[in-house]
């Protein structure tokens, strides 16, 4: 049990573990704040009330992630300084610079809009209404673009130079647009679109297979599908695009999430693993199941290598990263999934073309809707298994190749990194069980239909009289 | 360049002053507010409290998320520190505002109420207990070698001073959301925050009077900043208007006035601000290191002040717009979303 006197690996551990959480409400509060945009969108084109009824019914479910999505994301900013102040000090200049623009110009979006949108329904002329759920919906998306940036800046530092142990920024622009940058950000962005479209799917189906609201859930289910038409494909090929970059940027990263421990020198072809039991005592898989010369394929579309494949013998061990084996199967779980998911949409679009999916035929196809329920949380174990490939594998650097993990952590008592890395794991273990408890609540009750449709032409635009809150006054029940 | 490079750290300086005085004041009726909701046993009066702060909480608390974020980039050396420093208040208010944020939401869909209740209360008092400390003990001085790293130990942040601020700071919170909800409530509601206001007003001002003693008598190098001409005209001036300030509250809460008190205790926080950034300035980990030894490079913060310091305008644009459209009185003890 050294690690538990070690502060470097318990600051790890407590960044892992607070990250890993964090990461699971951001992707509804990007990705279902899009479709919120959609459905309200139509509402006001339209004037369906069906599609002023799923903004409210969907916007129960985010509000819940947005909670404690904010609650999660303050400890990510403040261990910078307490668990890794070198690192603050080293990066300030960059790193947290972006940290202030994430909070200026996304967070304070999001946050200043995010009351307007949710309690001022009746307060705001519908047009308001719908910038402020515009304004909520792009802020949150541009903190994927901030916080993809800042760490792709981390795996592919640019803009300026090490001295004395500072990094100094020559340019911005060049730090900000730095290698990684856009295809990260683009990876991230359908990452959240695509999960969120397939919990709304999910939850979806959940109603027509009970046999609840079956016409108003099967539009949901099929603007999902809808996007995830698009969606889906597109985001194989930013997956694609992204190992493609690891390959010419990181490779000790692509080495680990290949477990190959030989060098494949340019010009040759090599054999992809499909599993593989990694022993990093002995440098070596224990065994694998190949599939001969596909190495090639998957990296560049043809059977030579333009570029050679590093092994990961060719670093010192305490060059290259390690958990050799999480990193290969993250990597692994994270394609299997993308590629599952494109699937159930292939197979849903052609039950669609076939007039399968009409709201009186849906609730035939159960194997279908229950296939998009065990769908709805597959989204999140993609993101979270990319997450453990994109930072497990840039170890051992924080910034990749610049500075190491180890010279990057706070010098403080292990046993105070221990206490709180407890207390988030017990904080942390009460509001997933707690959320997962009220999330499921707010399922079983359902959607509201009898809710009044705020009206579209005799909204006065701005109201003249002074607001007051209006006490809801009908039976709890009558509220949902 | 010589005069660029004193120039943007003072800008910064300013500009942080103020993140953390919109932070302190805003989060701060929440905060109070949620301290107040301890000392009530009625859920009805709980859930106004709550819906009193439902629309605007978040965006209050971002203000921290913004401060903490701009001295991260302007004076990263700062930041480092004194969070490392710092570490058990910090956590202490991370947990604090975590069980904050979530309480509204899980309250709202929670059968017992009871437990969220806590949540809300206990967390808004710990954020508040945390807050206080760390502000208290970078006004007592952190101990730094002279690269500016920290080399105190774990308990150093408690002390008598730290002790003293972060009772006062609790003090000033519960009174401007005692303030607050006296705009935002009615009847009997609004007469329990007219008495709560009168007793946390006295409490602070105590407070304040203690710290604004003990600040030149013990540490010799305000003292000596202190007393010197000219400085000590802007000085003396701070407590007469303080007193000027206080006796408004006092009166206003006397006469009852609805939005009056909010806004003496704002204009009390103010002053304050005002006074503390005067006695820490130049200094960013008083009496240590300068904000011109922890700044960021000049193209760093300008580069920041592009990207951050022109939006300010906007973010209070937007902010305030909210406050308008949800102005008025809270009646119902149920928000829906």
């Amino acid at each position: 049990m050294d690690f538990l006197s070690n502060t470097v690996v318990l600051s790890r551990m407590q960044f892992a573990l607070t990250a890993i959480f964090h990461m699971l409400w951001p992707v509804l509060t990007t990705g279902m704040g899009i479709y919120l945009v959609i459905v309200e969108g139509m509402w006001l084109k339209t004037r369906n009330p069906d599609y002023y009824l799923h903004a409210r019914f969907w916007s129960k479910l985010y509000v819940l992630n947005f909670g404690i999505g904010v609650a999660s994301g303050i400890p990510m900013e403040f261990q910078f300084g307490t668990n890794w102040a070198p690192f603050a000090e080293a990066t300030g200049d960059f790193f947290g610079s972006i940290l202030g623009f994430e909070a200026s110009m996304a967070f304070m979006l999001e946050a200043g809009f995010l009351g307007i949108m949710l309690f001022g329904w009746e307060r705001v002329h519908p047009v308001i209404h719908y910038f402020a759920t515009i304004m909520v919906a792009f802020g949150a998306n541009l903190s994927i673009f901030w916080i993809l940036s800042a760490n792709s800046w981390l795996q592919t530092p640019a803009g300026g130079e090490m001295v004395n142990g500072k990094f100094v920024v020559h340019d911005y622009f060049q730090a900000i647009l730095n290698p990684f940058m856009a295809k990260s950000v683009l990876h991230m962005f359908f990452a959240t679109l695509e999960t969120s479209l397939f919990v709304i799917g999910g939850i979806s189906a959940w109603y027509i297979l009970r046999n609840r609201h079956q016409a108003f859930f099967s539009k949901s289910l099929k603007i999902a599908l809808a996007a995830a038409v698009a969606v889906a494909p597109i985001q194989i090929y930013m997956g694609h695009l992204s190992a493609e970059q690891v390959y010419h940027y990181q490779p000790t990263k692509l080495a680990a999430m290949e477990a190959r421990w030989e060098t494949i020198p340019a010009g040759e072809s090599g054999d992809w693993t499909v599993v593989a039991l990694p022993n990093e005592k002995a440098q070596k898989n224990d065994w694998e199941i190949a599939i001969p010369k596909a190495l090639g394929y998957i990296l560049e579309f043809k059977p030579k290598l333009s570029e050679p494949v590093l092994g990961l013998k060719e670093w010192k061990p305490e060059d290259r990263p390690h958990m050799v084996g999480l990193i290969y199967y993250a990597f692994r779980i994270m394609s299997g999934i993308g590629f599952f998911l494109a699937a159930l949409m292939l197979w849903s679009v052609f039950q669609w073309l076939r007039g399968k999916l009409s709201a009186e035929n849906i609730s035939q196809q159960r194997w279908l809707l229950r296939t998009w329920m065990f769908a709805a949380p597959l989204g999140y174990i993609a993101i979270e298994a990319g997450w453990i490939v994109r930072c497990v594998g840039r170890q051992p650097w924080t910034v990749y190749g610049q500075i190491r993990t180890v010279d990057a952590a706070s010098h403080i008592p292990a046993s105070n990194v221990l206490t709180s890395l407890i207390s988030f794991a017990v904080v942390y273990t009460i509001l997933f069980i707690s959320a997962m408890y009220f999330g499921s609540r707010i399922i079983r009750i359902g959607p509201n239909l009898n809710l009044p449709i705020p009206g579209i032409e005799n909204e006065p635009a701005v109201d003249t009289t002074p607001a007051e809150f209006v006490p809801d006054q009908r039976p709890v029940e009558a509220q949902q | 360049m010589e005069a660029l490079e004193h120039f943007l750290p003072q800008v910064w300086f300013v500009i942080l002053a103020l993140f953390l005085f919109l932070y302190v004041m805003l989060d701060g009726f929440d905060l109070g507010v949620g301290i107040l909701s301890l000392t009530s046993d009625d859920d009805d009066r709980r859930g106004i409290l709550m819906t009193s702060l439902g629309n605007v909480w978040d965006a209050n608390e971002t203000w921290l998320v913004l401060m903490g974020g701009a001295l991260f980039g302007a004076f990263p050396l700062a930041y480092g520190t004194i969070l490392s420093a710092l570490y058990i208040p910090i956590m202490g208010m991370v947990f604090g505002l975590i069980f904050r944020a979530v309480a509204f939401e899980f309250r709202e869909h929670s059968n017992r109420k009871y437990f969220w209740n806590l949540a809300f209360g206990a967390g808004s008092f710990l954020a508040s207990l945390g807050q206080g400390f760390a502000l208290g003990s970078v006004l007592s001085g952190i101990s730094v070698d002279d690269t500016g790293h920290f080399i105190g130990t774990t308990w150093d942040w408690l002390n008598w001073k730290s002790i003293l601020v972060a009772l006062t700071l609790i003090q000033g919170y519960v009174l401007i959301g005692s303030t607050y909800l006296i705009m935002k409530t009615d009847g009997e509601l609004q007469t329990t925050h007219y008495r709560t206001a009168k007793i946390a007003s006295v409490t602070t001002l105590i407070g304040a009077i203690l710290i604004t003693i003990s600040t030149p008598v013990f540490y010799e190098n305000t003292r000596s900043r202190l007393f010197h001409q000219p400085q000590i005209y802007i000085f003396a001036l701070i407590p007469l208007v303080g007193v000027l300030l206080i006796w408004q509250l006092f009166k206003s809460l006397q006469r009852q006035e609805d939005r009056a008190p909010f806004i003496w205790t704002i204009l009390i926080f103010l002053l304050s601000f005002i006074g503390l950034g005067l006695i820490v300035f130049p200094y960013i980990i008083p009496t240590q290191i300068t904000i011109y030894q922890a700044a960021a490079s000049s193209s760093a913060l300008v580069f920041m002040i592009i990207f951050i310091g022109f939006l300010i305008p906007i973010m209070l644009f937007y902010n305030i717009y909210q406050y308008i459209v949800f102005r008025g009185k809270v009646t119902g003890g149920h928000y829906e979303a």
